[in-house]
């Protein structure tokens, strides 16, 4: 019997239950036959008992922490959720009109300038200063609303 | 396969297509019972993948909340316990990168990071006294194996994974697990027959 032949009864005897019905029959009955191999079975046996006597125990308390942060998570991403779901409305509806009112502004410009006697680059460019002004006054009140929020931020830091 | 084997399958199956479904709606109180239902387990598995207790508890908080953000992609096609032990496993990795860069091998040579402990018990009988020092030793042998070869018999003997569940959460192939669970149990026999001698 090679060395080989010992380590891989040793390989299947560590392999425990996922063993295939032929290699269950050659190791027994290598099994039978090895002595060393039969000490290496038992050896192996108690230390799985072992391994499986060993318990660690979550306490009560980890439980019920990750618990609360899972349930605060799970709000905190619905609400982001939700509140992503009303700025894609928002974007949605806007799209929508605008699509819908572009042309009627663009001929009550032009009749505006008409009426005014402007030149038609004066009445296009006032259109076009109308149309983006909305965007111009949010990026203006976003960008203001965050200089004030750092530098209420670093003013508390400081104190 | 016998009827029961077979009942017993579709019944697992049928529960892991529940717990994806419920997952996908992030559900709260499916997460409570999960959680309820796979503490022991997944704190186990952290605390000899970590090698220290108090880690072990962050990367468990960490994993349920990883659990809930990516709960869409366990399809349910396989035993939860396989995605989760995957989930705990990555993040452990990546924690363990971020500290510092070397391999999780090196976790046993860092004195802060003591032996796993056994459950807390009440030393007043002989027998009970002997089986904690037993369990003592045993997981300082245990804690003392190399990472991959750790994780690789505590997935096995402890969680009881079959050896294509192992390969699907530490990511490498049957072949490797079966020679990592061959090699890791011969050192742990040895590290303990070593430690009684």
């Amino acid at each position: 019997m090679t060395r080989d032949t010992h380590d891989e009864a040793r390989e299947l005897i560590t392999l425990g239950d996922a063993l295939s019905d032929a290699q269950q029959i050659w190791l027994r009955h290598h099994l039978e036959e090895c002595v060393s191999c039969r000490d290496y079975a038992e050896g192996a046996a108690q230390m799985v008992r072992a391994l499986r006597s060993l318990s660690v125990v979550a306490d009560a308390r980890l439980v019920r922490t990750t618990q609360m942060r899972v349930r605060f998570h799970a709000a905190r991403l619905r609400e982001t959720r939700e509140r992503m779901w009303l700025v894609g409305m928002a974007c949605l509806g806007v799209g929508l009109t605008a699509t819908l009112t572009l042309p009627l502004l663009w001929r009550l410009f032009a009749w505006m300038g008409e009426q005014a006697g402007v030149s038609t680059l004066v009445w296009q460019a006032g259109f076009l200063f109308f149309f983006i002004a909305p965007a111009l006054v949010v990026s203006v009140v976003l960008v203001a609303r965050g200089n004030h929020v750092n530098s209420h931020g670093q003013g508390s830091r400081q104190c | 396969m016998n009827a029961a084997a077979y009942f017993l399958m579709i019944d697992m199956e049928s529960e892991a297509r529940a717990i994806a479904r419920g997952l996908r709606r992030r559900d709260p109180q499916l997460l409570d019972r999960l959680i309820e239902q796979y503490q022991h387990r997944l704190l186990r598995y952290l605390l000899y993948l970590a090698g220290n207790r108090e880690l072990a508890e962050d990367l468990f908080q960490e994993t349920w909340l990883r659990v809930l953000e990516r709960g869409h992609q366990y399809d349910g096609g396989h035993e939860f316990v396989t995605w989760l032990y995957a989930i705990a496993r990555n993040l452990t990795i990546d924690y363990l990168r971020k500290k510092r860069p070397i391999s999780l091998d090196g976790l046993m040579e860092d004195e802060e990071h003591a032996p796993a402990e056994p459950a807390d018990t009440q030393p007043l009988a002989w027998e009970i006294v002997a089986q904690h020092e037993q369990a003592e030793r045993i997981s300082a042998a245990l804690v003392g194996i190399p990472a991959d070869y750790r994780e690789t018999v505590v997935l096995r003997f402890q969680e009881g994974l079959a050896l294509d569940e192992i390969a699907t959460v530490t990511g490498a192939p049957v072949g490797t697990v079966k020679s990592r669970l061959y090699r890791g149990l011969n050192m742990l026999m040895s590290r303990l027959k070593g430690a009684q001698a």
